[in-house]
């Protein structure tokens, strides 16, 4: 099964994505990383205010499989977290980009991150 | 006939290594698994926390009647919880065998190479255990991964299956031993040539690869597009 890779979005080698706008970066990990993980059963995620740097692992999820580490795609502030998936990992699962997201970032350069996979170049690495 | 899930108690534990353990889950008393195989996987979680469930393949065989084996690494919460915690007396709920990681017993004559890493060594034990057992003429090779010999897990049991079953190999590899260590075996990474050289009769093999997607998935590009086997060759089991 195809994974999907929304084209408004950017995306980390490391299979997370983010969202960016107006300096805030919304994280979560991709259709083909849950597909990967399979079943989502724990999720932990930063503490807000934490600052973060791009490539840092800062969260945690666990599948009926494996436990792994979640890297930020980012670097700033955690703003925002998401407790809809401490309550109920399994939206990770079905619904990876919008109500499965992870935490919000308040990028600490007003630009944006410019060592992000644009959604064609992470299609090309899944082999999506 | 339903498959139930089934409060167990904790037998038995056996620390394999500091970081994994091996758990015995008692059968209760009229508990029916179905059928179920060598190869396959149990889903366990504690009784306060239903919806936590993890998933662990069997490292006993089909064979082993009255109880379930599972050999756990301290990964995530579950991992850390049963290593660290978990003793006999302790109880687990636990939903019954399912999978299709099975080794191919029949037709006879097969020659299973069993690639694995770290933890993704434990269905093979099974195999073995069942192949030994039923003294099949099935030929089973495991190819094993691990960072240091202080991580083999089963060394001492599949050493001494291999003496007790000539068709049972078991080879070993290291990837980051210090050159002084005294290591007579091979070390270094999995390579398409090692676990090539281990191939007699292509049309009789059946490989299987249990660890991280990473290796799980060069062995099957190794077998479905260097060696052109078919698909029936070639089973996985990934961690994610």
């Amino acid at each position: 099964m195809s994974s999907q890779v929304p084209s408004d979005l950017l995306y980390a080698k490391s299979h997370e994505w983010a969202r960016v706008e107006n300096g805030i970066a919304t994280v979560g990990i991709t259709d083909h990383a849950q597909h990967e993980l399979t079943d989502i059963v724990f999720v932990e995620l930063p503490a807000k205010g934490r600052q973060v740097k791009s490539g840092e692992a800062c969260a945690v999820v666990e599948s009926v499989k494996t436990a792994s580490d979640i890297y930020s795609p980012v670097s700033g502030e955690v703003i925002e977290t998401n407790p809809a998936v401490i309550q109920d990992p399994s939206l990770v699962n079905s619904d990876p980009y919008a109500t499965g997201w992870f935490f919000k970032v308040r990028l600490s350069s007003a630009e944006a991150p410019g060592d992000l996979l644009t959604p064609q170049a992470y299609a090309a690495q899944i082999g999506a | 006939m339903a498959k139930v899930i089934a409060e167990m108690l904790v037998e038995s534990v056996k620390l394999e290594l500091p970081d994994v353990k091996t758990v015995r889950l008692q059968w209760p008393e009229g508990y029916d698994p179905g059928e179920f195989k060598t190869g396959q996987f149990i889903t366990v979680y504690w009784p306060h926390k239903p919806k936590y469930k993890r998933a662990y393949s069997l490292s006993s065989s089909g064979l082993d009647r009255g109880a379930y084996e599972v050999t756990v690494k301290r990964d995530g919460k579950m991992g850390t919880s049963i290593v660290d915690w978990v003793d006999a007396g302790d109880k687990l709920f636990v939903i019954p065998p399912t999978g299709r990681f099975l080794p191919v017993f029949d037709p006879p004559g097969k020659h299973l190479i069993c690639v694995a890493g770290g933890s993704g060594v434990t269905p093979f034990r099974g195999f073995v255990r069942e192949a030994t057992r039923r003294n099949l003429d099935t030929r089973i090779t495991v190819l094993y991964s691990v960072r240091t010999t202080q991580d083999i897990i089963f060394f001492d049991e599949f050493t001494a299956l291999e003496k007790e079953n000539p068709r049972f190999k078991f080879h070993v590899t290291c990837t980051r031993l210090a050159p002084e260590h005294p290591w007579t075996g091979r070390r270094g990474r999995l390579s398409p040539e090692w676990i090539k050289s281990f191939i007699d009769d292509p049309a009789q093999t059946v490989f299987y690869a249990c660890g991280t997607n990473e290796m799980v998935e060069s062995v099957e590009h190794l077998v479905l597009h260097d060696l052109h086997l078919t698909k029936e060759q070639m089973k996985t089991e990934k961690w994610g």
